[in-house]
C-alpha cells in the first residue's frame, strides 16, 4: 500500500484552506440568519394562509411568505413554547392568549402603539382603543391587531327548529332527551369543553369545585351519547343540509357561513338569550388577535403585514378568504363595508351580529382545561358505539 | 472491525445507516417518549411507566377493543367475500387471474378519504341512494353514522389487500393435484377441504394478516362514514398527539399497538415460509 506523507507545508496549506472554507460557510449561514427582510412566517387560523390574502403581499414585497394554519389555539401556543419562536414572525389566535399567556410568558413582543393604535380608531365601536384584548394587563403595551371575530355557540336548521325556539330554549336543547339522535357535534377540543360546561349549567371560565366536575363528566357522557355524528365543519353543514341532523353544537357564523354563502339560508348560527355565563349570558364569542412573535430575528415584514391586512380591500378579502367567512372589525370603515355584497352580509349574519355579540361573553382561558379535556375524551370513548 | 473488511457488510453500511436514521431512530423516539412523564415534551427525564398504567386504568382499552374487534370482523367479512371471487378469477382467467385481481387495486390510486366522502354522498339522506329511493316513494332510515357502515367502509377499503394474496394462494394449487383427487373418487367438498384449502392456505393467511394489520390502523372510516360512532385506538393516538398535547400517552398507545400487531405477525409468519408462498423455491 502506498504511504501518503503530509509535509508540514502541505498540512499548513490544507488547514488554511479548510479554515477559509469554514469561515465562508459560517459567514454565509450567519448572513442567512440575519437577512430576513424578504421572509415572513405566519402561524394562523385558516384564511390568512390563503393565496387570496398572501399573494398580493408576496407580489408587492417580493417576499417569501409561509403560513401554517392550525385550528386550535393551545396547539399553536405550545409550538411557540416548544422553541418555535425562532421560526414564526406572526401568531394569530383568539383573544385571551396574547394578554393572559403569551405576553407574560414572553412568547410575543409588543407593537409600536403610536403607529398601530390609530387603526383601532377605524374599527367597529367594540374595538375602541385601548381595546382590552389587544393590550397587556398594565394597559401600556399594545400586544396585537384585531380583525376577524364572531359569535360561536350552536347552529340550527331553521326549517326544523325556529330561530326563536332555539334562542329561547338555549343550551337545554342538548339536555332535552327528545333531541337524542337529532344533533351533531363539531369536533373542536376547547370549544366542546366550553359548551359542555354551559350545558351542565356553569361558567367554563371560572374556577370550579368537585361537584361541577362531576356534573361535567355526566353531561359529557350524555351529550356525546345522544349525538348522531361528531365531525368537522363540512360534515356538520352537509348533515344539516341533507336533514341527517337538525342542529349542532359548537358553531356560529364561522362554521355556518360557508353553507349560507352557498344559498342555504336555513342554516343559522344561534346565540341563546340567556345562560350560566357572566351576566346571565348564554353565548360565547371569539375575537382574533394577531401578534408579533418574540423572535430574536423578527422579520421587518411582520408589522408591514399587520398594516397590509388593515387595508379595506384586503380586510374584505380576509373576511371572505377560503374556508370560512367572518365579519371583520374593519367593516366600520365605509370603504370596507361597501365591498360586501348583500349575499355576503347574509352569509355572515350581519343582521343579528350586534345583538349576538351583546349576548355573548368573550372566549377566555379555562382554568382546568387539561383535566376537563381528558374527562371529555374519556367520556366520548366510554359512550362510543352508542 | 474484521467484518468491515469484507465487501458485503462494508457495502451495506449506507443502507444500514439509512435504516438506523429513518426507521430505528423514530421508533426508539416513540418508545422513549412513552417512558417520560405525561404531557412533557423532552425525552431527557426520569423514566416512568405511568403512561402504560394510565392506558390500563383509564378508558383507552375501549378504543383498543374496538380497533381489534372491527379489524377481526373486517377480516372475516373479507374472507367470505373474497374467497369466491378469487376462486372465480383463477378458474375463469387462469394465468391472467393475477392481472385481473390487480385491477381491483385501481381504486387505491384515489385517496382513501376522497373515496369515503364519495360514499357519504351516496348514503346521506337525500343523497344518491336515499334520494333516488325517495322519488319512487321509499324512505328508509339513513345508514350513515352507524357502526355497520364503518365495517362496510373498512371492508371496501381493504378488499384489494385480501383479494390479491388470496388469488395468488389459490393459483398456486396445481391442477394435477385436484384432478388426481377427483380421479381417486373425492367429492367436490373433499377436494375443497383436503386439496384446495390447505394448498392455498399460505396466500389466504397472508391476506388475513395484511388486511388485519391495515384494518387495526384504520381511522378514516370511523371518522368519515361513522361520524365517530366509535373511537378506534388510532384516533386516540391522534388526539393524544394533537389536541391533548400528551405525546407520552400517544407514544404509550402506539407502542402497545405495535406490540399487539408485532406479536401477531411473528406468530403467523413463523408458520409459513414467505419464499415458498412467493414461488421462489
Amino acid at each position: 500500500m502506498m504511504e501518503r506523507r503530509t509535509s508540514r507545508r502541505s498540512f499548513m496549506q490544507q488547514s488554511a484552506g479548510l479554515a477559509a472554507l469554514a469561515a465562508g460557510v459560517g459567514g454565509l449561514s450567519a448572513r442567512a440568519f440575519a437577512d430576513r427582510s424578504k421572509e415572513l412566517n405566519i402561524l394562523c387560523w385558516e384564511g390568512y394562509n390563503s393565496a387570496q390574502v398572501l399573494d398580493p403581499f408576496r407580489e408587492s414585497t417580493g417576499a417569501t411568505v409561509k403560513a401554517e394554519s392550525l385550528t386550535n389555539d393551545p396547539t399553536m401556543i405550545d409550538r411557540l413554547r416548544a422553541g418555535e419562536t425562532k421560526v414564526w414572525d406572526l401568531i394569530n389566535v383568539n383573544n385571551p392568549w396574547a394578554r393572559k399567556v403569551m405576553f407574560p410568558e414572553k412568547l410575543i413582543k409588543p407593537l409600536d402603539r403610536a403607529s398601530m393604535e390609530p387603526y383601532f380608531e377605524k374599527m367597529l365601536p367594540m374595538f375602541k382603543p385601548p381595546y382590552k384584548w389587544a393590550m397587556d394587563d398594565s394597559g401600556k403595551e399594545l400586544l396585537g391587531m384585531c380583525q376577524r371575530f364572531g359569535p360561536y355557540s350552536y347552529v340550527v336548521n331553521t326549517d326544523k327548529i325556529s330561530r326563536k325556539t332555539a334562542e329561547d330554549q338555549g343550551w337545554d336543547l342538548f339536555n332535552d332527551a327528545a333531541n337524542a339522535g337529532k344533533y351533531g357535534i363539531l369536533d373542536s377540543a376547547d370549544w366542546n369543553v366550553f359548551n359542555i360546561c354551559v350545558i351542565a349549567g356553569f361558567d367554563p371560565f371560572k374556577p370550579r369545585g368537585e361537584a361541577e366536575v362531576a356534573k361535567f363528566t355526566e353531561t359529557a357522557k350524555k351529550v356525546f351519547k345522544n349525538a348522531k355524528v361528531v365531525g368537522d365543519i363540512a360534515t356538520m353543514n352537509q348533515a344539516l343540509i341533507a336533514g341527517e341532523i337538525d342542529f349542532h353544537m359548537t358553531g356560529g357564523t364561522y362554521s355556518a357561513s360557508p353553507a349560507r354563502a352557498d344559498g342555504h339560508q336555513n342554516i343559522r348560527g344561534i346565540t341563546p338569550l340567556k345562560g350560566p355565563l357572566e351576566g346571565g349570558k348564554g353565548g360565547i364569542s371569539w375575537i382574533e388577535v394577531t401578534s408579533t412573535v418574540n423572535n430574536p430575528d423578527l422579520s421587518p415584514l411582520a408589522v408591514e403585514f399587520l398594516k397590509h391586512v388593515q387595508d379595506p380591500a384586503v380586510a374584505h378579502t380576509v373576511a371572505f378568504a377560503e374556508g370560512t367567512f367572518n365579519p371583520v372589525a374593519q367593516m366600520a370603515n365605509p370603504d370596507c363595508f361597501k365591498l360586501f355584497t348583500k349575499d355576503e352580509l347574509d352569509a355572515i349574519q350581519w343582521d343579528s351580529l350586534d345583538e349576538e355579540m351583546a349576548r355573548s361573553v368573550e372566549y377566555d382561558v379555562v382554568p382546568d382545561y387539561d383535566k376537563l379535556l381528558e374527562i371529555m375524551n374519556s367520556a366520548k370513548r366510554e359512550v362510543s358505539g352508542g | 472491525m474484521a467484518m468491515l473488511r469484507q465487501p458485503g457488510p462494508r457495502n451495506a453500511i449506507p443502507l444500514m445507516l439509512l435504516m438506523l436514521v429513518g426507521f430505528a431512530a423514530p421508533l426508539l423516539a416513540v418508545i422513549g417518549f412513552s417512558l417520560v412523564p405525561a404531557r412533557s415534551f423532552s425525552l431527557w427525564q426520569m423514566p416512568t411507566l405511568e403512561n402504560y398504567a394510565g392506558v390500563f386504568s383509564g378508558t383507552n382499552y375501549i378504543s383498543f377493543v374496538y380497533s381489534l374487534v372491527f379489524a377481526a370482523l373486517t377480516v372475516i367479512v373479507l374472507a367470505v367475500v373474497c374467497y369466491p371471487v378469487a376462486l372465480g378469477l383463477v378458474r375463469v382467467f387462469g394465468k391472467w387471474s393475477m392481472f385481473m385481481s390487480l385491477l381491483f387495486t385501481i381504486p387505491l390510486f384515489v385517496s382513501e378519504n376522497v373515496r369515503l366522502y364519495g360514499w357519504v354522498l351516496f348514503f346521506i339522506k337525500n343523497g344518491v341512494l336515499l334520494g333516488t329511493l325517495k322519488t319512487i316513494g321509499i324512505e328508509p332510515e339513513s345508514w350513515l353514522f352507524t357502526q355497520s357502515i364503518i365495517l362496510f367502509g373498512m371492508v371496501y377499503v381493504y378488499l384489494p389487500f385480501m383479494l390479491f394474496p388470496m388469488t395468488l394462494g389459490i393459483s398456486m394449487v396445481p391442477k394435477e393435484t385436484r384432478d388426481a383427487a377427483f380421479d381417486l373418487g373425492a367429492t367436490r367438498w373433499q377436494v375443497f377441504r383436503e386439496v384446495d384449502l390447505p394448498l392455498s392456505m399460505p396466500g389466504i393467511t397472508i391476506g388475513f394478516l395484511l388486511s388485519f394489520v391495515l384494518a387495526v390502523g384504520a381511522i378514516a372510516e370511523a371518522k368519515v362514514l361513522g361520524g365517530q360512532r366509535i373511537i378506534p385506538v388510532t384516533h386516540d393516538i391522534e388526539i393524544a398527539f394533537t389536541y391533548a398535547q400528551n405525546w407520552p400517552m400517544g407514544s404509550a398507545l402506539s407502542v402497545l399497538l405495535m406490540l399487539v400487531v408485532g406479536v401477531l405477525v411473528l406468530v403467523v409468519l413463523r408458520r409459513f415460509d414467505l419464499d415458498t408462498i412467493l414461488g421462489k423455491k
